[in-house]
């Protein structure tokens, strides 16, 4: 599975940066570094959205506050 | 001409307690490539000192490159400057450094510390002849430049640096030549330079300098260009022109902005590598681009760069952090303030809509005056810079 997280300027001021900070420790928590893939981009074309993130192609937005129910949802649920 | 590039810079502190500076720096520069910069020490410290300094920095400058005769310079100042009334003596002690052509340098002192030449890293003994000007003795040099050569003139308050305490006699010039021949090894900048041997002097007055102190350090350098890409065009069907245009142009090239990388991606024909260690959490990440240098996020970064600017060309108290660390920002620093003489920026005039949100602390005015901000803080700091917009 790749979870990819927009680092571009809109998204890195929506907390972008706290987003994937806490994706890394749940990752490492519930030693998923051998199933999920986490990597970034720079700008997805939806910045009004932000922060865009997407499962395996799939868009969603996250904010830092909704990141922990979007892991448990689209990336735990989903293995 | 040559490919040579005379890059400058200097650093002064004041006596403590004071707030004006005893030493002056001045430069002119006159023909198409020469200069000329005057470092002047002002009897005592203060406002007096102050006044003598820069009348004998000033005047000396001014008179040189308008292409009078050393003799003359050096008779007008004995002649007008004013008589200190405690003292009896109108007395300010100079250092001139001519640079004629880009490729000869003249060097007069008149009481000054000596001059330092680093040539390759090592130090340059350079032959000093004797001649009296109104009864005053002065030494005259004239040498050839080489590329790499490190020229550094500072005022008695260096090699006094510390007597007493760090050191007992003060900071000897041998030992200043070796500190000095160190850091030049770096490819830091003239300015960089000349803060790191004026923060070594402030650190050996505990910070309570007992004198003015000044460092003024001259860097002959090969021309070298770096060119910065910001922003997509405001018209999407220049995209192909601006980075046909931006790619074509010699030296390394960067590319600032998430949209902009993403086209410049495209017209390369190579994948966005977003790396997501970010070693400073202020600063977004950086990116990869094969046949590009560096790829950042824009708007962001350009403005941490531009505060790192608006620092090196006021106090140069910044500079531990932009030549060392890791993100983006300080990435663009070091390519543009310490690689580059010739700077082209390619600006691209897009609305992105995103920026709009009244939430976001970005506008698009802030980014075309982020554009005209780098523009002249890169000039002022003496670089030959070019901007194109799209």
């Amino acid at each position: 599975m790749n979870v990819t997280i927009c680092i571009g300027s809109s998204c890195h001021i929506k907390g972008s940066r706290r987003i994937v900070d806490t994706l890394q420790k749940l990752i490492e928590e519930n030693n998923l570094e051998e199933q999920v893939e986490l990597s970034g981009s720079f700008c997805m074309g939806r910045c009004v959205e932000g922060v865009c993130v997407t499962v395996d192609g799939q868009f969603f937005s996250v904010s830092p506050e909704t990141v922990n129910a979007f892991f448990k949802e689209n990336v735990l649920d989903k293995l | 001409m040559n490919k040579l590039w005379v890059e400058v810079g200097w650093k002064s502190i004041n006596h403590v307690g004071e707030q004006l500076c005893g030493d002056h720096v001045e430069m002119a520069k006159y023909g198409r490539h020469s200069m000329v910069m005057v470092l002047a020490d002002g009897l005592g410290s203060g406002v007096k000192a102050s006044i003598l300094s820069t009348l004998t920095s000033k005047i000396i400058a001014t008179m040189i490159a308008q292409g009078m005769k050393l003799e003359d310079c050096v008779a007008t100042i004995m002649d007008t400057l004013p008589v200190c009334s405690e003292r009896g003596v109108a007395y300010s002690t100079f250092t001139i450094l001519n640079i004629i052509e880009n490729h000869t340098l003249e060097i007069i002192q008149y009481d000054n510390p000596p001059v330092i030449i680093l040539r390759n890293n090592q130090p340059y003994r350079y032959l000093r002849t004797q001649i009296e000007v109104r009864g005053k003795q002065i030494m005259h040099t004239v040498i050839s430049l080489m590329e790499g050569d490190c020229i550094i003139a500072m005022s008695d308050g260096c090699p006094h640096a510390g007597i007493g305490l760090s050191y007992n006699f003060g900071w000897k010039i041998e030992d200043i030549e070796n500190f000095m021949s160190v850091q030049c090894t770096c490819g830091y900048n003239a300015k960089t330079l000349a803060s790191m041997l004026i923060d070594e002097c402030n650190k050996a007055y505990s910070y309570k300098p007992g004198d003015d102190a000044t460092g003024c350090v001259i860097k002959m350098r090969k021309r070298a260009s770096v060119n910065l890409l910001f922003g997509p065009p405001r018209d999407q069907n220049d995209s192909q022109r601006m980075m046909s245009l931006f790619f074509a142009k010699e030296g390394k090239h960067i590319i600032s902005g998430g949209t902009t990388s993403s086209i410049a991606a495209k017209y390369l024909g190579k994948p966005v590598r977003v790396s997501l260690a970010n070693p400073s959490g202020e600063i977004p990440p950086i990116a990869e681009i094969e046949g590009v240098d560096l790829v950042t996020e824009g708007v962001i970064t350009i403005n941490k760069v531009i505060e790192y600017a608006r620092d090196f060309l006021n106090e140069n108290a910044l500079y531990e952090e932009w030549t060392c660390r890791d993100d983006g920002a300080s990435r663009i620093c070091r390519m543009l303030f310490e690689e580059a003489t010739d700077i082209n920026l390619y600006v691209g005039r897009a609305m992105n809509p995103a920026h709009q949100n009244p939430n976001l602390p970005i506008t698009f005015n802030i980014k075309m005056n982020l554009a005209e901000e780098l523009e002249k803080c890169l000039t002022a700091m003496g670089k030959q810079v070019q901007i194109n917009y799209f």
